[in-house]
């Protein structure tokens, strides 16, 4: 019961803030964060726990937005049937392209995701222009169908709805960092061939992992969808390809809860750069390289070697909560 | 099927695109096959290089002066983001290295909205005669474009097999450790790679000016085009990256004159047949990251 306890606390914690968060700030960026956070959820999962960088995460994105948004603005009206689309949409493409990438080194598996992007970008700008509508893009906010219960058509519903979504994927990581699938991603960051010297294949477990990262990037996709009631290529577009790398290393890779500091913090300080001045890209520009410079921690990274600091008779309590992450 | 005097000045705009992609991701390849980091900041003294061209050929009227500041900029500019940030990363993780550039690209992005604003301009192409090849009409500029790219390569080739520090960097390519126990300072030839790599960035982008727009996402742009091109190649090979950037320049080209969107599709499907045969791309090494 306390060991139960105990595993749910810091995410209760988490939520918490979250949604105080929601409460406290103007709901449209509450709404961003939260789907800003699941999207970097699957980044931080590739990045931190199998060791891929993926400079792509858009093109997935992308899928789950778009299979959305085909079934909204063509067949159906059902919000709820319409994220599934999207996810599927997501799964059948990471499962189309994961196992041709999972075979690159890091590097290659950079740098073709990217190119997927940005082959994304121009299938739905230009050579799908008659579905997508281009670069107008689709809209469908008033083909939503009301829904009972949780109206995803309301900002607020949508919000306590994206929440739990968030809530749920964040415990499904936690539980896979305790699995021993969870052990074998890390195992396979650190040392594939020890890993295949146990018996345990690299390629199906970075295949797996693979496709379970892309499909909560396709979720946050099909929930952007949802929100806006409008789908763009422009969310590909390879300006935006690092926002969910820069977030994760923002936040702390591989720390439970970077993506959501990462996720606040970007959100905010874009909103309030372009606010100010409109140029958001030079200070996001030097705030990675920096951070990068730093050592890669990124802010819950540094807050805890600080609390660490700042308490030292707390340090066992610390301790504790490293192992658990 | 198609006109073959479309064809003949399809294969000639292919060359002149293969050239610039070459001049680009030249410096990308040998940086990753010399310190085994990715330059992605070379897309922003590529953008740099566009933005100098613009500025000086404004000022003088001369683009090939503009090109020269451009070169100049881009090894300075390259130089120094070697000093103060890539010799803190040497020793991290490869990928490290490419979020990293990544910030200073995106940064590099926003300094040049700060200077030059979000307009597109417009830059004189420097020489507007024509002439006739196979019965096709074909600017003489994109001629001279494809001259240029291959007094490039022959210069780098010279510099590679017939200079010493040319044969030092092309051993320190193959291992660093022996380079360095026969006491030369590597340091100093990851300096001068990089030298040669920002400044011709630099050239691309100067080159590339008068025949597009140049717009402050520039580089961002033809960032897929570079992977694909160094996928393509093989990440660190001068070869491979001659090889596949020629390559993609005639897809490109050829590609548009069939179907229009298969510009920018065709490429991608390429490299995705040549990963599945080579993982590690036509003249890559199988090599690890040291």
């Amino acid at each position: 019961m306390i060991g139960a306890f105990k595993w749910w606390r810091g995410l209760l914690l988490a939520f918490a803030l979250l949604g105080l968060v929601g409460v406290v700030l103007p709901l449209p960026f509450a709404n961003e964060v939260v789907i800003f956070s699941i999207y970097a959820m699957g980044c931080n999962f590739l990045l931190g726990r199998v060791g891929f960088i993926s400079f792509g995460q858009p093109a997935y994105l992308a899928a789950g937005a778009y299979g959305t948004a085909f079934y909204l603005f063509y067949f159906g009206s059902n919000p709820y049937v319409g994220i599934l689309v999207g996810i599927a949409a997501g799964i059948a493409v990471a499962c189309a392209v994961g196992p041709l990438f999972v075979r690159l080194r890091s590097d290659y598996f950079a740098l073709v995701n990217l190119a997927l992007a940005v082959i994304i970008y121009y299938l739905m700008q230009k050579v799908l222009a008659g579905v997508t509508h281009g670069d107008n893009g689709l809209w469908f906010l008033t083909q939503i169908d009301a829904t009972p219960v949780l109206d995803l058509t309301r900002p607020d519903h949508f919000f306590v709805f994206a929440l739990l979504a968030a809530f749920a994927i964040w415990a499904f990581y936690k539980y896979l960092d305790d699995s021993l699938f969870g052990a074998c991603c890390l195992a396979a960051k650190v040392n594939e061939d020890k890993l295949r010297f146990l018996g345990y294949s690299n390629f199906k477990i970075r295949l797996l992992a693979f496709v379970i990262a892309n499909t909560t990037t396709a979720l946050a996709g099909a929930l952007y969808a949802v929100y806006l009631g409008f789908v763009g290529p422009e969310m590909t577009s390879p300006a935006r390809a690092a926002d969910p790398v820069i977030v994760v290393i923002l936040g702390g890779v591989g720390t439970l809860y970077g993506p959501i500091v990462g996720a606040i913090a970007y959100t905010g300080m874009k909103d309030l750069i372009s606010k100010a001045i409109g140029n958001w890209e030079l200070l996001i520009g030097v705030l990675v390289v920096a951070i990068m410079l730093a050592g890669e921690r990124g802010i819950v990274g540094s807050l805890a070697s600080l609390w660490k600091l700042a308490a030292p008779g707390r340090r066992a309590a610390a301790r504790e909560g490293s192992v658990m992450r | 099927m198609i006109d073959p005097h479309l064809l003949a000045s399809g294969v000639i705009f292919g060359l002149s695109m293969g050239s610039i992609f070459f001049l680009m991701t030249v410096g990308l390849s040998l940086c990753f096959g010399m310190m085994r980091v990715i330059s992605l900041d070379q897309l922003l003294y590529y953008a740099l290089g566009g933005y100098l061209a613009y500025s000086i050929s404004q000022a003088t009227g001369s683009l090939w002066l503009g090109a020269l500041g451009a070169m100049a900029v881009g090894g300075l500019a390259g130089f120094a983001v070697e000093r103060l940030i890539f010799q803190r990363i040497y020793e991290r993780d490869i990928t490290f290295s490419m979020i990293t550039s990544f910030g200073i690209l995106i940064a590099g992005v926003g300094l040049i909205k700060l200077v030059w604003g979000l307009v597109p301009r417009p830059v004189p192409v420097p020489i507007t005669a024509q002439i006739t090849i196979l019965g096709a009409e074909v600017p003489v500029y994109r001629i001279v474009v494809v001259a240029i790219a291959a007094l490039v390569y022959v210069a780098i080739w010279l510099f590679l097999h017939r200079t010493v520090i040319g044969k030092a960097i092309r051993a320190g390519i193959e291992s660093v450790e022996h380079v360095e126990g026969l006491g030369i300072n590597v340091y100093r030839l990851f300096s001068l790679t990089f030298i040669i790599a920002g400044a011709l960035s630099g050239l691309a982008g100067a080159l590339h000016a008068p025949l597009i727009m140049v717009d402050p996402q520039m580089g961002l742009e033809v960032l897929a085009f570079a992977f694909m091109v160094v996928i393509i190649g093989g990440l660190g090979s001068l070869k491979g990256t001659l090889v596949s950037s020629l390559l993609v320049g005639q897809v490109v080209s050829i590609g548009s004159l069939i179907y229009a969107p298969l510009a920018q599709m065709a490429p991608f499907a390429v490299m995705l047949l040549i990963l599945l045969v080579r993982p590690t791309g036509l003249f890559g090494s199988p090599l690890l990251k040291r």
